[in-house]
């Protein structure tokens, strides 16, 4: 809840650190609180009665990017045996306006008896899939992981064209033709 | 047909001539400046706009009067390109160009070596108060046209202050924003030598010349008065820090002359703050309003 509505631009001291922790759109320079984007400041009282939280409601929300722990929603674009490549469309609910690269690999699709993991039993290209970032990767793709519960495909078509729908963690059936195929299934939230 | 160039119109019309043949050419003689409304330490009037390219992330637009400059910013976007190897923090890529139309020369549509050395000097002003890094793997674009150039270090100063309200404006996270400005040394009512432009091809007199008579400080010089100039400065500046982040001098100037001006483009930068402010906080209303 906004108790203060203020407009400020990058660069403007915003309250001494004594008073406030640092939210987002702020940042901390020799005991003073700035903004460092352009937009509404805010005060919000903190849960447990510690100091209040400064943040700066930005106006033009900048594109996602991924991070570490972020979780992501993505698309396979293509399998091999070691991994499956995605590309990342939505960061914590955020769509990014140009997709990232990411990878799954194989080590990373389950929690247990990892090397008993086939990728092809995990992921067809086309899928959607629920993951989470394991690490910003290498120059070109982040290493992504679905190794939870709530993490896996949620979306996906069969062969036959018909979607697909979870009927266990590893096993989805066709709406159409009742084939089983085999999935790396994310629980329904 | 030749479809590569633009061929004139065919009903065309005699060219117009910048100085008319009676007109008579502003001098450092005169005693007061190309616009004699201007004290040296004068600014010209600054107009700022943002959100002028829509389908950038963010934009603005600057003019101090003649001088027309359009900069609009994309991303941040993840770098595709593969040999840049991993970067944990982002990058600020920036590209000055002039349009054909730009200057009294007409200009070469493929980047030239200055506009390449304009943009390198832009990314290193600009760089400091980004805070790239909060965006692992990422890029940001800053393109810069310049439409209409009324006094090159004038122009830069114009375009490294409109580049850093388009940052802020496409909600880029910043550490302050970067006022710039420029300041040419000019040696008013020259008498010695005769006023013959420009002064960069110095003869043997020339320098006897300088040392005559100190060159006063004129603030943001237009192109008539660049024309006469011994020297200029650009400084780019964080106002609310306090922190210079580039100056950029050339010609041949006395040390206490340089701190002087690098003084009163400070003071100037801070005037060109509020402007930028006026224009950012300008451009929160106008998103509520919608």
């Amino acid at each position: 809840m906004a108790s203060t509505a203020e407009a400020v631009i990058p660069g403007q001291r915003l309250g001494h650190a004594q008073e406030y922790i640092a939210g987002s759109g702020t940042y901390l320079h020799q005991d003073f609180l700035y903004a460092s984007v352009v937009g509404i400041k805010q005060i919000n009282p903190s849960d447990n009665d510690g100091l209040p939280f400064l943040t700066v409601q930005r106006e033009s929300s900048q594109s996602a990017i991924p991070d570490i722990d972020t979780i992501v929603t993505c698309k396979v674009l293509r399998i091999n045996p070691r991994f499956a490549s995605v590309s990342i469309m939505v960061v914590n609910g955020k769509p990014c306006t140009d997709d990232f690269q990411g990878i799954i690999r194989a080590q990373d699709v389950r929690a247990t008896e990892k090397d008993k993991v086939k990728i092809y039993n995990s992921f067809r290209p086309g899928d959607i899939v629920r993951a989470q970032v394991v690490s910003l990767g290498d120059a070109r793709s982040y290493y992504l992981s679905t190794a939870a519960n709530e993490l896996g495909v949620i979306f996906g078509t069969s062969i036959a064209g018909g979607s697909l729908v979870p009927i266990s963690w590893q096993e989805m059936q066709c709406t159409k033709t009742k084939a089983v195929e085999l999935r790396k299934c994310a629980k329904p939230l | 047909m030749d479809r590569k160039r633009v061929p004139g119109p065919e009903l065309t019309v005699p060219p117009l001539v910048e100085y008319a043949l009676d007109q008579k050419r502003w001098s450092p003689q005169e005693e007061c400046r190309h616009d004699a409304n201007r004290q040296p330490e004068d600014l010209r009037p600054i107009y700022l706009k943002t959100g002028l390219i829509s389908q950038a992330s963010g934009s603005a637009y600057i003019e101090l009067e003649k001088t027309k400059i359009a900069c609009g910013v994309y991303g941040p976007r993840p770098i595709k390109k593969s040999g840049y190897g991993f970067s944990g923090t982002g990058t600020l890529n920036c590209e000055f160009k002039f349009a054909t139309f730009a200057c009294v020369k007409r200009r070469n549509h493929i980047r030239d070596p200055q506009e390449r050395e304009l943009s390198m000097i832009l990314t290193q002003a600009l760089t400091p108060a980004v805070r790239l890094e909060l965006l692992p793997k990422s890029a940001i674009d800053v393109y810069i046209t310049v439409l209409e150039c009324d006094g090159l270090s004038s122009c830069f100063a114009a375009a490294i202050t409109a580049a850093s309200v388009a940052l802020a404006h496409a909600g880029i996270e910043m550490i302050d924003l970067v006022a710039a400005c420029s300041a040419s040394y000019v040696i008013m009512d020259r008498t010695l030598s005769s006023a013959v432009p420009p002064p960069s091809t110095t003869s043997d007199s020339a320098p006897a010349a300088v040392s005559l008579r100190p060159p006063t400080i004129i603030m943001d010089a237009d192109l008539e008065e660049e024309k006469f100039e011994e020297g200029s400065i650009m400084v780019a500046y964080m106002p609310s820090l306090n922190e210079v982040t580039h100056v950029l001098q050339n010609g041949k100037v006395d040390r206490s002359i340089v701190s002087q001006s690098v003084e009163h483009c400070i003071e100037a930068c801070n005037k060109i703050y509020a402007v930028m402010r006026h224009a950012l906080v300008e451009s929160i209303d106008e998103k509520q309003t919608r």
